[in-house]
C-alpha cells in the first residue's frame, strides 16, 4: 500500500470518514430522470411516440422515487428532508453568515428544489399526457401549460447545478460524488446537520 | 445496485404493461378480453413484485448499515486496545502517529510522505518505538497487536462468542 492513495487520510493528514448517503435506487433514478429530460428536452421529436413513452418513463421515475420516500430507507424519505420554506430561510441566512455545517440528505434548500423538479416533471408528463388524449388534444392552455412547464424545468435544472457547484464549494465536499458513488467524504470535525 | 437496476427495470415494464392496458381499454375492449385480463394480470404480478423488491432493498441496506455499526465498534475496541499498549509503552505523540501507521501497513517512506519528514526521521522513530514494546522489528511489533486480538481477552464477550 502506498501512502499519498491511503483513503483515510487526507492529504492534510486530517482524518476522514467516508458517510453513506444515498442508496443505489436513489442514484439510479437520479440519473435515469436527467436522461430522460435530456432525451426530451433536446434528442426526441416532439409529438413523436417516442417523446411519449420517455415521458412517461420519467412520470414512472418519479412515481417510483416518491413511493421510495414512503417506504424506503431513513435518508430517502421525505421525513430526512421535509419541505419547509422557513427552514430554507434559515439555512440561506446561516449560509450567508459563513456557515459551514454539512446536510446528510438535501439541505433545506435543495429540499424545495428537489419537491419543485418532481413537481414540474409530473405537471409536464400530466399535461403531455393530456395531449395525447381527445379531450385535449388541440386545446391552446394544454399545450402552454406543458411549453411552460418546460421552460420553468430548465430554469429549475440550471438553478439545481448552480446550487450544487456553490453548496460543494462552501462545504468544501463534493455532492456530485455522493450522487455517483452514494457517499459524502467528511473531514473530522466537520459540522453535520 | 443490481437490485436497484432490477426495480427500476420492472417498474418500466410494469409501466408498459399498464399503458397498454389503458390504450386497450380506451380503444374499447373490456376486461373478459383474455389478452386483456393477461396484460391487467402482468400489471398487477410486476407491481407487486416491485414493491416486494423494494422492501427487500431496504432490509439489505439497513441490515448493511447494522454490519457497518458492528465493524465501527469493534474498530473502536481495537483503538482502545492499541491506546493502552501505546499509553504502556509512554510512546510520543510523534511515535504513536508513526505507530498507526506502521500497523496500518505503511513501509517507512510512504509514512515520511505522509508526514513530510524524512525517511532517517521515521526510521528513528520506529526503532525507538520497537525497543519501547520490547519488540524485535516490524513484523513483531505487528503481531503483538493481532496476538491480542486471537486471545480474546481484551473484551469479555469476545471470550464467551470464541468455541
Amino acid at each position: 500500500m502506498s501512502a499519498p492513495s491511503d483513503p483515510s487520510v487526507s492529504h492534510t493528514g486530517a482524518r476522514i470518514r467516508e458517510v453513506p448517503v444515498w442508496d443505489p435506487l436513489v442514484r439510479l433514478i437520479h440519473w435515469s430522470l436527467a436522461l430522460t429530460i435530456l432525451l426530451n428536452g433536446a434528442i426526441t421529436e416532439e409529438e413523436s411516440k417516442m417523446h411519449e413513452w420517455v415521458g412517461y418513463v420519467a412520470l414512472g421515475l418519479v412515481g417510483v422515487r416518491l413511493l421510495w420516500a414512503l417506504i424506503g430507507p431513513p435518508q430517502a424519505r421525505f421525513s430526512a428532508f421535509p419541505p419547509s420554506p422557513t427552514q430554507a430561510l434559515r439555512h440561506l441566512r446561516s449560509v450567508l453568515s459563513g456557515d459551514r455545517a454539512v446536510h446528510l440528505s438535501h439541505n433545506p434548500l435543495g429540499a424545495l428544489m428537489v419537491y419543485n423538479l418532481w413537481l414540474t416533471v409530473i405537471a409536464l408528463g400530466v399535461t403531455g399526457y393530456m395531449m395525447t388524449t381527445i379531450r385535449f388534444f388541440g386545446i391552446e392552455w394544454v399545450e402552454d401549460a406543458h411549453e411552460l412547464a418546460f421552460n420553468w424545468l430548465l430554469l429549475s435544472i440550471v438553478l439545481h447545478i448552480a446550487g450544487v457547484a456553490f453548496d460543494s464549494w462552501r462545504t468544501g465536499i463534493s455532492l456530485v460524488r455522493s450522487i455517483i458513488n452514494g457517499r459524502k467524504r467528511l473531514p473530522q470535525g466537520t459540522k453535520i446537520e | 445496485m443490481m437490485l436497484a437496476g432490477i426495480i427500476l427495470m420492472q417498474v418500466l415494464s410494469a409501466l408498459f404493461f399498464i399503458g397498454d392496458v389503458i390504450a386497450d381499454i380506451r380503444d374499447g375492449e373490456y376486461l373478459d378480453n383474455v389478452h386483456l385480463g393477461l396484460e391487467a394480470f402482468a400489471s398487477v404480478a410486476l407491481i407487486a413484485g416491485v414493491l416486494f423488491l423494494m422492501l427487500e432493498l431496504r432490509r439489505l441496506l439497513t441490515r448493511m448499515g447494522d454490519m457497518d455499526a458492528g465493524l465501527k465498534i469493534a474498530r473502536g475496541q481495537m483503538v482502545e486496545v492499541m491506546n493502552r499498549f501505546f499509553d504502556e509503552w509512554n510512546l510520543t505523540q510523534a511515535e504513536r502517529d508513526v505507530a498507526l501507521m506502521i500497523l496500518k501497513g505503511l513501509d517507512n517512506e510512504s509514512i515520511a510522505q505522509v508526514r513530510n519528514t524524512a525517511a532517517g526521521t521515521v526510521r528513528a522513530q520506529a526503532t525507538s518505538i520497537y525497543s519501547k514494546s520490547d519488540a524485535q522489528g516490524r513484523s513483531q511489533f505487528v503481531s503483538l497487536f493481532v496476538e491480542e486480538l486471537m486471545s480474546g481477552d481484551f473484551s469479555s464477550d469476545a471470550t464467551d462468542e470464541c468455541p
